[in-house]
C-alpha cells in the first residue's frame, strides 16, 4: 500500500467516523419531539430512528453527487485536503455537542472541506456557483420554509380538532408520531449520510480509484448507512434535552406538525440534491409549532442560541478545516501529516474520556449509592 | 453580486418546487391526518351514544383520511426512490 492509498483509507475511517458524530449528533432532530410529547420512550425512539435512517441511506444519491461534484473543484482536491476538512467538521461537531447546541452536521461538513481547500489550493478550486446555489440559498430557504409549513399545519391541525376533548387527540397524535418520526428518521438518513457517501466519493476521485463521473460504489452506501444509524443509537441526550424540552412544551398534534413539516421540506430538497442541514429544518418546525400557538411559548434566547450556531458554522468549520490541513502540510504532503494528526485525535480523545470517567467515578463516591442512576 | 448572476447560479425553479411541495405535503397531511382523528373520536362518540349511522359515517371518513396519508408517504417516497 503507497502513501497514498494509507491517506485514502485514513480519509475513509475518518469519514465513517464523522458520519458516527453526525448520526450521533443529529438523534435529537429525529426524536426530540417523538420523546418530548412522550408518544416513544426514548430508547425506542432512538432505536426506530436508527434503522430508518439505516433504510433511508438507499433511497436516493442527489445529495452525494452535490458534495462530490458541486461543492469543490475534483480535480484540484487532494485526500490531504479532505482529511483536513473532515477533522475540522468534527471538531466543530464536538465542540457545538458539548456546548449542547444543535448546529450543522452538514454545513460543519461542507466548511471543513471548503476551508481546507481554500488554504490548500485557493478560491479557484472552490465552486462559488454550486456553494451558493446548492448549499447557501436552500441553508437559507429550508428552516424559514419549515418554520412556515409547521405552523400552518399546527394551525389547520387546531382549527380541525380544537373543539374535541383533549385526551383522545393526544393519543391520536402520538400515534400519528410513530409515523411523521420514522418518516423524518427516513429523511434524516436520505439527506445526510449521502454527505458522507460524497465526501468518500469525492476522495475516491481524488486518488484517482474511481472516474469521477463514476456512481457511487455500493460499499460506500452501506458503510456510510451503518455508520450513521450506528451513530443515532448511541443518541445524543444532551441536544435531545435542548431541542425536546427547552424549545418550548408540545403537545402531541405540535410534535407531528413539527416532524411533518421537517419530513417533507428535506425529503423534497434531497430530491432536487440540495444538501439539507436536518438540524436546522426541524428546529426550524419545532419552532414554528410553538409560535403558532403561541409567541411567548417559544423561549427565543435558546432559539438565538441556535441561530447563531448556524451561522457561525461554515465560518468555523472552515476555520478549522484550515488549521488542520496547515498542521498536517508541517509534515510534508505525504501520508505523515494525516498519521499524525489522526494519532493526535486518537490520544485526545482517549485522555478525555479517561478524564470524564474519573470525573464520573469522583461523582458516584461522593453521592449515596441511592441518587445514582 | 446583481440579481442577474444570483438568477443565474441559484435554480430558483426547483426551489420553488421545494416550496410549494413543502407547503402542500406538509399541511395537507397534517390537515388530513387531523380529519382522520377527530373523525376517530367522532366514531367513538356517536357509537356510545347508539346512533350507528353517524359512527358508520365518522369510521369511513377517517379510513379514507387515513388512506390518503399512507397513499401520500408512499407516493413521495416512490417519487424519490425513482430518482
Amino acid at each position: 500500500m503507497g502513501g497514498d492509498d494509507l491517506v485514502l483509507v485514513i480519509v475513509v475511517a475518518v469519514a465513517l467516523a464523522f458520519d458516527y458524530t453526525n448520526g450521533f449528533h443529529d438523534t435529537a432532530n429525529v426524536v426530540a419531539t417523538s420523546i418530548s410529547t412522550r408518544a416513544l420512550p426514548p430508547r425506542a425512539a432512538v432505536t426506530f430512528a436508527a434503522l430508518l435512517n439505516f433504510v433511508g441511506a438507499f433511497v436516493s444519491l442527489e445529495v452525494a453527487a452535490t458534495v462530490a461534484k458541486d461543492v469543490v473543484e475534483a480535480g484540484a482536491i487532494t485526500t490531504t485536503i479532505i482529511f483536513a476538512g473532515l477533522v475540522g467538521a468534527i471538531a466543530w461537531n464536538l465542540a457545538t455537542w458539548y456546548f449542547g447546541l444543535p448546529s450543522s452536521s452538514s454545513h460543519a461538513l461542507i466548511g471543513g472541506v471548503v476551508g481546507a481547500t481554500l488554504v490548500a489550493v485557493g478560491a479557484s478550486a472552490v465552486l462559488g456557483d454550486g456553494l451558493v446555489g446548492k448549499v447557501i440559498v436552500p441553508a437559507l430557504v429550508a428552516p424559514i420554509l419549515a418554520f412556515v409549513v409547521a405552523g400552518l399545519a399546527i394551525s389547520v391541525a387546531y382549527r380541525i380538532v380544537g373543539r374535541r376533548r383533549p385526551g383522545p387527540v393526544t393519543n391520536g397524535f402520538r400515534l400519528g408520531q410513530l409515523a411523521s418520526g420514522g418518516v423524518l428518521a427516513l429523511a434524516h438518513g436520505t439527506n445526510d449520510a449521502q454527505k458522507t457517501m460524497g465526501v468518500i466519493m469525492l476522495a475516491l476521485i481524488a486518488n484517482g480509484t474511481v472516474d469521477a463521473n463514476a456512481e457511487v460504489p455500493l460499499w460506500v452506501v452501506v458503510s456510510a448507512a451503518t455508520a450513521i444509524a450506528l451513530g443515532t443509537y448511541s443518541g445524543g441526550w444532551r441536544i435531545i434535552r435542548t431541542i425536546g424540552t427547552r424549545i418550548h412544551k408540545m403537545d402531541s398534534a405540535q410534535g407531528f406538525s413539527a416532524q411533518g413539516a421537517g419530513s417533507v421540506v428535506i425529503l423534497a430538497a434531497t430530491h432536487f440534491g440540495y444538501p439539507l442541514s436536518t438540524t436546522h429544518v426541524i428546529s426550524g418546525g419545532v419552532i414554528g409549532a410553538g409560535a403558532a400557538k403561541r409567541l411567548s411559548a417559544v423561549r427565543w434566547g435558546i432559539a438565538g442560541n441556535m441561530v447563531v450556531a448556524w451561522v457561525l458554522t461554515l465560518p468555523a468549520a472552515g476555520a478549522m478545516g484550515g488549521v488542520v490541513y496547515g498542521l498536517t502540510r508541517l509534515f510534508g504532503t505525504g501520508a505523515v501529516g494525516p498519521v499524525v494528526v489522526t494519532l493526535a485525535i486518537v490520544v485526545l480523545v482517549t485522555a478525555a474520556l479517561i478524564r470524564r470517567m474519573r470525573s464520573l467515578g469522583v461523582a458516584r463516591e461522593g453521592r449515596p449509592a441511592t441518587e445514582i442512576s | 453580486m446583481g440579481p442577474g448572476p444570483m438568477a443565474a447560479i441559484v435554480d430558483w425553479g426547483a426551489l420553488l418546487d421545494v416550496v410549494l411541495v413543502s407547503l402542500v405535503g406538509g399541511v395537507g397531511l397534517t390537515a388530513l391526518f387531523s380529519i382522520a382523528v377527530a373523525s376517530a373520536i367522532s366514531f367513538v362518540d356517536f357509537r356510545r351514544e347508539g346512533r350507528p349511522v353517524e359512527a358508520g359515517a365518522f369510521v369511513a371518513v377517517a379510513l379514507i383520511a387515513v388512506v390518503g396519508c399512507v397513499a401520500a408517504l408512499v407516493y413521495g417516497i416512490g417519487v424519490m426512490v425513482s430518482g
